[in-house]
């Protein structure tokens, strides 16, 4: 796993809901406790301020449900699940994503040479 | 943890960056949504706090209003309110600057004219019957007194369609951009 401050935030932010979907797969969970997850999954460049946010799209988009629980730490907390349509898109984007990281193995998995080859004449 | 941990402070501090949002928030995103959006934050916010410390917790939040633009691309209402009062108020100035303006034109007029002894009065239109405005004013007899209007059913209807045009527009082009 890369050390900590590694990860591009753009590439973060692209695959931030499918990791979120996947969390959710797994348990349901509110907001900062997902933060919580990511960041000990080695993510901890991930901004709360970047996940509520994609919480309430993938809730817009039908992809998670959510209810309200009361909490002891004072105002409720809100649970996002993740739906039968969401189970399905966290289907298709798992098989995307693995056959773009299949796309780009060959090309990623060369060493990187110094310099570049000169062009064909 | 639990609540006890966190102050007075902290909760103020807390308050404070739910505040800011709500700022960015309110008049663009419907009045329910915007609730629920705050009281969720409210609640992580308090949840992180306890666990990281109030500065950290709402440092973790980012840059306010980027979040508070993240929440308006995904809920952004139809009328922006606040765009709308924004348009209105720049409507009524636009109106009093051109009033004075031509106000003044008028008095100097009067006076050019050698007025003595009599107020004059002008209503630049009387479509809907006198009063109706918005040009209307009077200058006294001595030419130093003057009264002009501030407030009419033209204001008012200039004022409203400023609003309709304002908040409908920028509703409309921020829903387009995003």
């Amino acid at each position: 796993m890369p050390e900590d401050g590694v990860h591009d935030s753009q590439l973060l932010k692209g695959v931030l809901s499918l990791a979120l979907m996947r969390l959710l797969a797994d348990r349901e969970s509110y907001g900062y406790e997902l933060v919580t997850r990511l960041h000990d999954l080695g993510l901890t460049e991930v901004q709360d301020g970047s996940v509520y946010p994609a919480l309430g799209r993938l809730e817009r988009d039908g992809h998670v449900t959510s209810r309200l629980v009361a909490s002891t730490s004072g105002a409720a907390r809100k649970y996002y699940r993740l739906s039968t349509t969401g189970y399905a898109a966290l289907e298709h984007i798992e098989l995307a994503w693995q056959s773009l990281v299949g796309a780009l193995e060959p090309i990623l998995s060369k060493a990187v040479p110094a310099k570049p080859k000169e062009a064909l004449p | 943890m639990n609540e006890g941990a966190l102050t007075k402070k902290d909760r103020m501090h807390i308050e404070i960056a739910v505040r800011k949002i709500d700022w960015e928030l309110d008049g663009r995103i419907p009045r329910a949504r915007r609730r629920q959006i705050l009281n969720e934050l409210r609640s992580n916010l308090t949840e992180a706090a306890q666990h990281v410390g109030v500065e950290q917790a709402v440092q973790q939040l980012g840059d306010l209003k980027a979040l508070a633009n993240s929440y308006l691309e995904l809920y952004r209402s139809r009328f922006d309110v606040r765009a709308g009062a924004f348009w209105a108020f720049i409507a009524y100035a636009a109106i009093q600057l051109l009033g004075i303006a031509l106000f003044l034109a008028f008095r100097a007029g009067v006076a050019a004219g050698g007025a003595h002894g009599a107020s004059y009065s002008f209503d630049l239109w009387q479509g809907f019957g006198q009063g109706f405005g918005p040009f209307a004013g009077k200058v006294g007899a001595d030419g130093n007194t003057f009264e002009l209007l501030i407030g009419s059913p033209a204001h008012l209807l200039i004022v409203l369609l400023a609003f309709a045009i304002g908040s409908t527009y920028q509703g409309i082009r921020a829903r387009r951009r995003t």
